[in-house]
């Protein structure tokens, strides 16, 4: 008789599915579409290594570089953002959105190089990732792996 | 009954005019209960009707040879006769009817059945001769309790016609047919916990696995058709006898909901059972019907 009570209960209590395309409530660390911010991004790649699925792409030229991020690949797992120590990446706190065409969410920027910050002591080591070109190591990233 | 009537009553009233958009109806009601006593939102008003039409506009794979036109044929076949069943169900009254026409309703009622044991053995898929075996096994099983229910209650009546039947007071043994018959139409509807035949995530769609396209949606159409014809037996069975037209349609809508809400009740409290449970629950139904029902008679008789 338990069956039945929990039936009158659901028929009376709403329902827990929504109609499209409304979105479920999701809670305030909930791990969403990652979000680039081109202005604190220091072109360190550290993201693209951490990336265990291939949802960032990272191409290097010269004087610039091409940060790209296909969501359709993206697994939410954080990493990416864990590892960005400019804080330049971060996670919405809602559902990726409904998309109908396919790549419709990729993002691509291709940004210049920023001169390398002047540093206090020389004692700092350089760059990390092996293929930054020379005029642009990364200001920060003595602790990178 | 004269060809006018007959004609009327077979694509008007009760007929297709009515089952057609009352199968989908009475569909979306089933699904939408279900739904909500899961605590589901359920599908749209007019989801039924989009996915007949949907399956209307696709292509049928080429199938050659008997095999081919046999598939064909079993959807239409099945259509035809749950439309002639519904059609034959006394809605109105002094809608017409002959003796034996309960007869010939209940053959009517079987013949989906049997199209579809049929359909799931010309496909020559393995989850099609699965469902098929499981819908024979089913039928001869829950089909003693429902012919004994229904001759149980032609005899209690003296009449094997329909309108006869309903016009008629209600008497013990008439109840106990009607809950009978109630107890069969979820295995005849595939309904839960009797949901062997079309046992999804277990045997893909049964019978239907092999069906697509226009040859689906009349397979669908069929199964919304024996909805109508089931929950309106039972209906008409149980209805009041009134003496207009219009309250008598109304009455026999309203008791036809009320089923269908009972029945998704059930669906939706239960989980299916296996095939060698449901076979012993139904000879075991039998077995207590048919003591009921000899004891009724003999009752009645005794004070008569």
């Amino acid at each position: 008789m338990n069956i039945l009570a929990m039936m009158w209960k659901n028929l009376w209590g709403g329902s827990r599915t929504l109609v499209y395309p409304a979105h479920p409530r999701v809670s305030e660390h909930y791990r969403g579409l990652v979000r680039f911010d081109p202005t604190l991004c220091t072109g360190c790649a550290v993201c693209k290594f951490r990336c265990t699925s291939r949802a960032i792409e990272f191409q290097a030229g010269k004087g610039e570089y091409t940060w790209s991020y296909d969501p359709a690949r993206c697994t939410f797992c954080g990493r990416c953002v864990e590892g960005c120590k400019a804080h330049a990446l971060s996670q919405e706190s809602a559902c990726p959105p409904i998309y109908l065409n396919a790549g419709e969410l990729k993002e691509s920027h291709t940004l210049v190089r920023k001169p390398p910050a002047p540093r206090p002591a020389a004692a700092a080591s350089p760059a990390v990732a092996g293929q930054a070109p020379k005029p642009n190591p990364v200001p920060n990233s003595g602790d990178a792996q | 009954m004269n060809l006018t009537t007959a004609l009327v009553r077979l694509l008007l009233f009760p007929g297709l005019l009515f089952a057609v958009p009352a199968a989908w109806f009475f569909m979306w009601v089933e699904r939408k209960a279900v739904a909500r006593m899961q605590g589901r939102i359920g599908p749209p008003f007019m989801q039924p009707f989009y996915d007949f039409i949907k399956l209307l506009g696709k292509q049928v794979p080429p199938r050659m040879g008997v095999g081919g036109l046999l598939m064909k044929a079993w959807p239409l076949l099945a259509v035809a006769s749950a439309a002639g069943a519904v059609g034959l169900l006394p809605v109105l009254p002094a809608s017409g009817g002959f003796e034996g026409d309960l007869i010939l309703l209940l053959a009517l009622l079987e013949v989906p059945s049997m199209c579809l044991i049929a359909a799931g053995f010309s496909s020559r898929s393995i989850f099609g001769e699965i469902g098929s075996a499981r819908e024979a096994v089913l039928s001869v099983s829950y089909n003693v309790v429902f012919l004994l229910a229904i001759l149980s209650i032609a005899a209690s009546q003296h009449t094997f016609r329909l309108e006869a039947l309903a016009q008629l007071p209600v008497s013990p043994l008439q109840i106990l047919g009607v809950i009978a018959l109630l107890v069969c139409l979820p295995a005849k509807l595939h309904l839960n916990p009797f949901s062997l035949p079309n046992a999804e995530q277990e045997i893909y769609a049964g019978a239907m696995t092999e069906y697509a396209g226009p040859e689906l949606a009349m397979w669908e159409l069929s199964h919304g058709l024996e909805w109508v014809a089931g929950t309106g037996l039972v209906a008409t069975l149980i209805a009041p006898h009134v003496t207009f037209l219009w309250l008598g349609a109304l009455i026999f809508v309203a008791l036809s909901f009320a089923i269908v809400l009972l029945l998704s009740a059930v669906a939706a409290a239960t989980a299916r059972l296996q095939i060698d449970t449901t076979v012993r629950f139904y000879w075991q139904c039998t077995l207590i019907f048919a003591v009921l029902a000899v004891a009724s008679a003999l009752f009645t008789r005794l004070r008569s």
